[in-house]
């Protein structure tokens, strides 16, 4: 056994908004062109038409089109929306249970295995434990950007991470965990995401600029470099979005191992593929440690799927259509940058 | 996300209540990867040739209904979804409509989904944020788009 390859449909989110793409072409892309990929991760309220009430029709259809192309289904991502009752409350533990339930019975039918969650509350989660194994559905918090995965001992900030690992030993339940994401180990901030607030902040040629960035981002401590980028870039480093894309990455890869049996997929974040300069046709995202996260990966003997998230494509939307990314072309860069680092020794 | 590509090019026209021309509309895409439950929709910051138009002049054509209100939407579509693939009508009342030639519009959208709980949360159940072009700096929105897009359409017969 060894590590399995797969996509979450969110990585092709902008061929489906157009209407270029539908979940259908998707399935037939990761079956025919991700040489060995076969995991398949939706979005509950992207995939899923008529979400949270599909058609049986979709149903069997999406079950179909999986077993035809030989698929397995990984994870379906959900969301709580707290504000979904604003017309009188805010959506108390019980109702994100509730709603966590409705995301659990649809899994079932979409032959899922693992619920990803990212803002539901812990008790919420406990609530819909008891259906999750009856279904036998693994419910798994993601660890996304900017949570870290140890406890710090010198912050008194709430980790839930280790919240719910100590909830996880304490029961030992074999239905909770957690599902990482490669962007918690970030090494540089993404050369595309930086290009798109330069442009924001009205400059034309900023390629320059970028590179500058994410070199200092190497050899800088974190109040440093936002000094530097400050003062250097006032327009662009002032207090809005563009601050997030210094901060340091949020986890080591090392720290997987604190959570290791209770990992149920994983997120392969990726922003940009390059091609590597030493290696022609090989790839590598300078914004992120997939090579230091598949070794722990692989040390710690997870036999799990990565499934390829690609995030790059939001950041190019705003040029108009000669200039959106390829999200097909990028993915399979990645799927060949994961095969090779999962079968490298 | 999605900035240009919010409102459907060759969708702008005037329509009629009763008769009589009661305002105009136009195609709108919601701007993130996924769909959201209608009761999450806020209304937009809408504003034509330079003049605004409040949320109280807005409805909300979706899924084959009739248009409705944001507060319609808010009280009575919490099960209802608007799905990502979905293009919905937004229709501003304005008696007598817009004039025939180009006019330049230009919209924010105000959905107000999250990843999880929020310390404004609360104060947005009892008090709204107004669709603004930076009600999303104060932290009112969730959606992923953050500025005014703008677009110059020419009204079609």
């Amino acid at each position: 056994m060894a590590i399995k390859r797969g996509v979450s449909l969110y990585s092709y989110q902008q061929e489906e908004w157009f209407g270029r793409w539908t979940w259908r072409d998707q399935l037939r892309e990761v079956a025919l062109n991700l040489d060995g990929a076969d995991g398949i991760e939706i979005i509950s309220e992207a995939t899923i038409p008529q979400y949270p009430y599909p058609s049986e029709a979709f149903i069997d259809e999406f079950n179909t089109e999986m077993a035809r192309w030989g698929l397995q289904a990984t994870t379906l991502d959900a969301f709580p929306d707290p504000l979904q009752f604003r017309r009188d409350h805010v959506m108390n533990d019980a109702e994100m249970a509730e709603r966590l339930k409705i995301d659990l019975r649809l899994a079932k039918k979409l032959g899922m295995k693992n619920i990803r969650v990212l803002g539901n509350t812990i008790d919420s989660v406990k609530l819909a434990l008891p259906l999750a194994e009856e279904l036998d559905i693994t419910i798994s918090q993601e660890i996304h950007f900017p949570s870290p995965i140890k406890r710090d001992p010198n912050s008194q900030r709430y980790n839930k991470i280790m919240d719910i690992l100590e909830y996880i030993e304490k029961t030992g339940t074999k239905h909770y965990g957690f599902q990482p994401d490669f962007g918690v180990f970030r090494t540089a901030p993404s050369d595309v995401y930086l290009g798109y607030y330069f442009r924001m902040a009205g400059y034309e040629e900023y390629a320059e600029h970028v590179k500058a960035v994410m070199e200092a981002f190497k050899c800088m401590s974190y109040e440093d470099l936002v000094e530097w980028a400050k003062k250097t870039y006032p327009k662009v480093f002032n207090g809005g979005w563009a601050d997030g894309e210094l901060r340091p990455a949020s986890a080591a890869p090392e720290e997987l191992k604190l959570i290791a049996p209770y990992i149920y997929c994983v997120h392969g974040k990726f922003f940009h593929m390059m091609e590597m300069p030493d290696r022609p046709g090989e790839y590598e995202d300078l914004a992120v440690d997939s090579e230091g996260a598949i070794r722990v990966l692989k040390e710690i003997g997870y036999e799990g799927y990565i499934d390829s998230e690609y995030e790059g494509q939001r950041s190019q939307q705003d040029r108009g259509e000669a200039y959106l990314a390829s999200e097909i072309e990028e993915v399979r860069r990645h799927q060949k940058m994961l095969k090779r680092l999962i079968e490298e020794a | 996300m999605y900035d240009s590509f919010l409102v459907r090019k060759g969708s702008l026209r005037n329509f009629k209540e009763d008769g009589k021309v009661a305002g105009f509309c136009f195609g709108v895409r919601i701007a993130n990867y996924r769909g959201v439950f209608l009761s999450l929709h806020n209304g937009y910051y809408v504003e034509v040739d330079g003049e605004s138009y409040p949320v109280a002049l807005q409805r909300f054509g979706v899924n084959g209904k009739p248009p409705r209100s944001f507060e319609e939407l808010k009280n009575n579509a919490v099960y209802e979804h608007w799905d990502m693939q979905d293009e919905a009508t937004l229709y501003i009342m304005k008696e007598g409509g817009l004039t025939p030639g180009v006019h330049r519009v230009g919209i924010l959208e105000s959905i107000l989904c999250s990843y999880g709980r929020m310390p404004r949360d609360e104060e947005i159940v009892k008090n709204p944020p107004v669709p603004t072009p930076n009600v999303h700096g104060q932290g009112g929105g969730g959606s992923k788009t953050t500025d005014v897009s703008y677009f110059d359409l020419e009204l079609q017969e």
